[in-house]
């Protein structure tokens, strides 16, 4: 029960960090400046390694975080720790209803300007495949106020798995999912704006979707961590 | 304090190639792309010759008005690519 337990928290977790648009906008960005620059292979291999930069980092945190709680509460978190994980929940929820991306025609996020500005640039300059593993990685990064609580989560739950590493790649596979399905989405033809359109069409969906997520993910830990 | 105000030296290469850029990223035919760019870059020409000062901005929406006439996809993304994020 416990395995089960921890992977359908993991699951969950997962499929809303996945649901979160930095990450996505970020290789949107990285597509459009390189397909105007570079060759499509090249393009390619920079997609790949962004998807992988924001994967390692996603990886590295939820690891880093399991030794932290392991260390500090010698095994699980307590009860009350977990109360205040689902009182971030909370917030986050309340964060993507009310104001997750920014009023007017795009999609931008309600991200400090110079910080937006800073990922926009990189992404316009990103040449090589190291660049592009490390844009990865600060664009996964500066989602951190908002996955903060969700890596507990999934770090609390690896030390609940007999096999974590398992369970750390079936989260790392769903963080995943929406970068790699618009890298498919590019191979087979389809063009970047026809991307950036949609999600400008479903962005107050994007948004409903991300809040219900972390308000789940609230009542799931209380239901099954916490009573 | 007051806001630096920083100016750019206006080029029809410079307009041409960041048009271009759009068109490639859209995967237009390169002489296709050729053509709206330099089309467009000679529309813009014309219509700064009269003008000692405009701003990027008046700049992007002439710009775009051109585009949307010829290619309404190389205009949007010409006017959102810094809207994404």
């Amino acid at each position: 029960m416990s395995d089960l337990l921890s992977i359908a928290t993991i699951t969950l977790a997962g499929i809303v960090q996945a649901s979160l648009q930095l990450s996505l906008g970020g290789l949107v960005l990285l597509y459009h400046s390189s397909m105007g620059r570079h060759k499509r292979r090249k393009t390619r291999y920079l997609a790949k390694n962004y998807i992988i930069g924001a994967c390692a980092i996603s990886f590295v945190i939820v690891c880093a975080g399991a030794f932290v709680i392991q260390h500090l509460f010698d095994g699980p978190m307590t009860q009350e720790w977990m109360m205040i994980i689902v009182g971030a929940f909370a917030a986050c929820s309340l964060v993507m209803w009310l104001g997750y991306f920014r009023d007017g025609k795009g999609t931008e996020l309600w991200l400090p300007k110079s910080f937006s500005r800073f990922i926009t640039r990189r992404a316009k300059y990103t040449n090589d495949n190291i660049e592009a593993f490390s844009l990865g990685m600060l664009s996964a990064f500066a989602e951190f106020p908002i996955t903060l609580a969700i890596y507990f989560v999934v770090a609390n739950c690896l030390l609940n798995v007999k096999l974590p590493l398992l369970a750390v790649l079936i989260y790392i596979a769903i963080v995943s999912i929406p970068m790699v399905v618009l890298k498919i989405n590019i191979k087979t033809g389809k063009n970047i704006i026809a991307a950036q359109k949609w999600r400008i069409k479903n962005k107050r969906f994007a948004k409903f979707f991300s809040g219900s997520g972390f308000a789940v993910l609230a009542i799931f830990l209380i239901a099954f961590w916490v009573i | 304090m007051a806001k630096k105000r920083i100016t750019y030296e206006y080029t029809h290469d410079g307009v041409k190639e960041s048009i271009l850029r759009h068109a490639r990223a859209l995967r237009l035919p390169e002489g296709w792309a050729n053509q709206i760019s330099e089309r467009i870059a000679n529309a813009t020409d014309k219509w700064i010759e009269d003008k000692d000062i405009v701003t990027e901005d008046d700049l992007k929406i002439f710009i775009c008005k051109e585009l949307d006439e010829v290619s309404p996809d190389i205009a949007f993304a010409y006017q959102n690519h810094d809207k994404i994020i």
